[in-house]
């Protein structure tokens, strides 16, 4: 009796400190996640509340965190005095056009791949060397031809770059989602009487339409996070909000912050959204293409 | 028979109808540019001088890699850049991924949140530091004097080393949620079972982490470093943005160096060598990379 009663006495006690053990592994864990939150997200919390702040809150000390009076008038003042919209669409402009063309042209190639393994592995590795090739070998002498064709402040010469700089990476991970895809389904349509080229833009594509929206959306974000191309080819019409927001860099680092946090709120929000799209794709995208430079 | 043979015809035609658009504008936009850029790197193109130049061999190399102290500093400034980041991006990256596969509720989520900084323009990530790092109203210096740690205004920028150590802060803040994502995903790929069956024989948590974890992230851990080393040898708009290569050119990085010949000084062809020097060396490193990516294909096979 004594010894069965002792036993469960002994196990409740296991049972608590497995429990409080667990208990303090969770906090810890969050405890630790919280901190690294605080370390990546910071910055932008203190960038969001800065372009808010009225020149009052800006000058005050003890610092203010956390805006008195919240304004736009930094926004207002960024689209008016420094045309903020214009290179803002300019960014918007470029970084849609270029995904688009990169899209329509890496489909077909991909697909070539995919499907009859055209180029074997000679054409992927080659691709991979693309990926890994330093923008900066190629700045220089599409520099001089551009200057040469008159491409340079041209929207349509920093589109062509765009996209054919990030077709490697289109293919690549089109390649993938194509290789997924039925091979049966396209040949049913075939079958019927449709040509390759129907099947694929007819049958294929709105089926591997969330992995074209995938790969558009780091097509997206890459030529819209674009900096050495931008800076070099853009003048003071085609500018894009990378280059604008170097302007804010003259005058030392304590130059009044409100227009620069504000361009930078602006220069960083799709990649906010595009984080939270393509959670599951962030380690493949990023890995084949992501942010360069 | 005739119509077979058109069918056949038609098959070998295909794959390169539907590759060739990508083809040609790859050829036109980067090889025959990358092919005109080796050209001038063995001419003296200077546009500060003139539109005329000349053939002068491997003198541009020669003066890379042996005479330009400016270049090799820069390859040495790179380095020291390049090797607290990787350290740092690693471990700190491990240890995130390690707490996140922890979680079992909102793991996307906080994913998503913490894979930000990566998505981010290393332009804006180094324009939002910059306001950090402002001598009187920035961030850091409000802070720290509100903490009672700083009691100067503290200026980052002011000595090489401070700067340095300035850079690798905003490096690691950049592309450690990278690297945190691809371990997450070697991590993922462990089976459970064998911490299951560890846990049976009697193996503490720091036994099956050596023991399990260790060994099998290895590859992911090679790739992702691998990865973040090419990408490094690129920095360039974080330099631009923070530093501009100062102070006393201490954080001018080879890609930095190289932009500033080409489109400060204006001489393409001596730009076109350092930046051949650079493919060079990514080359290398590209290389090793496939080698691992090999090596861990012939493992899983």
């Amino acid at each position: 009796m004594a010894i069965a009663i002792e036993r469960s006495v002994v196990a409740t006690r296991r049972v608590k400190r497995y429990r409080a053990r667990r208990w303090a592994g969770h906090a810890l864990t969050y405890l630790g996640l919280a901190a690294a939150l605080v370390f990546f997200l910071g910055p932008f919390f203190w960038i969001v509340t800065t372009s808010l702040k009225g020149n009052e809150d800006f000058f005050a000390y003890p610092p203010v965190w956390i805006p008195s009076e919240p304004s736009l008038s930094h926004y207002v003042g960024l689209f008016t005095r420094s045309s903020g919209a214009r290179y803002f669409m300019n960014s918007l402009a470029i970084s849609s056009l270029s995904m688009l063309a990169a899209l329509a042209v890496s489909l077909p190639t991909a697909y070539s791949i995919a499907r009859w393994r055209f180029g074997g592995g000679f054409l992927s590795a080659f691709l991979l060397v693309l990926r890994m090739l330093p923008a900066i070998a190629l700045i220089i002498p599409i520099y001089i031809m551009y200057k040469l064709f008159g491409l340079t402040n041209n929207y349509l010469g920093l589109v062509i770059l765009y996209t054919v700089v990030y077709i490697p990476f289109a293919v690549w991970l089109l390649v993938g989602f194509l290789r997924d895809f039925p091979i049966e389904i396209e040949e049913a349509a075939m079958i019927d009487g449709c040509s390759r080229l129907r099947a694929l833009a007819q049958v294929v594509v709105p089926i591997i339409a969330p992995g074209l929206a995938v790969v558009a959306l780091f097509a997206f974000i890459a030529t819209w996070n674009e900096f050495l191309f931008a800076i070099v080819l853009t003048g003071i019409e085609t500018k894009t909000m990378m280059v604008l927001v170097t302007s804010f860099t003259s005058g030392g680092t304590d130059a009044f912050f409100g227009e620069a946090s504000a361009s930078v709120v602006l220069g960083v929000l799709p990649a906010f959204a595009v984080a939270f799209m393509l959670e599951r794709y962030l380690v493949k995208g990023l890995a084949l293409g992501g942010t360069k430079g | 028979m005739r119509i077979a043979a058109i069918a056949l015809k038609r098959k070998q035609w295909e794959p390169f109808a539907f590759a060739s658009p990508s083809l040609v504008l790859i050829a036109a936009v980067i090889v025959f540019p990358l092919a005109y850029a080796f050209y001038l790197s063995l001419q003296n193109f200077d546009l500060s001088v003139g539109p005329e130049y000349e053939y002068v061999g491997a003198q541009n190399y020669v003066e890379a890699l042996v005479k330009d102290q400016r270049f090799l500093g820069s390859v040495w400034n790179t380095a020291v850049i390049i090797a607290p980041s990787l350290a740092i991006e690693l471990l700190l990256g491990l240890g995130i991924a390690l707490l996140l596969s922890r979680v079992i509720r909102g793991r996307p989520i906080i994913t998503a949140l913490l894979a930000i900084p990566a998505m981010v323009s290393p332009v804006m990530g180094g324009m939002a530091w910059r306001m950090m790092y402002g001598v009187k109203f920035g961030a850091i210096n409000n802070l720290g004097r509100q903490l009672g740690i700083l009691d100067v205004y503290f200026d980052w920028f002011g000595s090489p080393f401070i700067a340095v150590v300035a850079v690798v802060l905003v490096e690691i803040w950049h592309n450690t949620p990278f690297m945190m994502l691809v371990l997450l995903a070697g991590l993922q790929s462990i089976p459970q079972e064998l911490y299951d069956s560890a846990k049976v024989d009697g193996a503490t948590p720091w036994q099956s982490f050596w023991s399990i974890t260790l060994p099998l992230l290895k590859f992911t851990m090679a790739v992702g470093v691998m990865i973040r080393l090419i990408d490094l040898t690129k920095l360039f708009g974080l330099i631009f943005i923070l530093t501009f290569g100062g102070p006393g050119g201490a954080t001018e990085t080879v890609a930095f160096n190289t932009y500033l010949v080409g489109f400060k000084d204006f001489r393409m062809s001596y730009a076109s060598a350092l930046a051949y020097v650079i493919v060079g060396g990514v080359l290398v490193l590209t290389l090793v990379f496939l080698w691992i990516q090999r090596a861990r294909e012939a493992r899983a096979a």
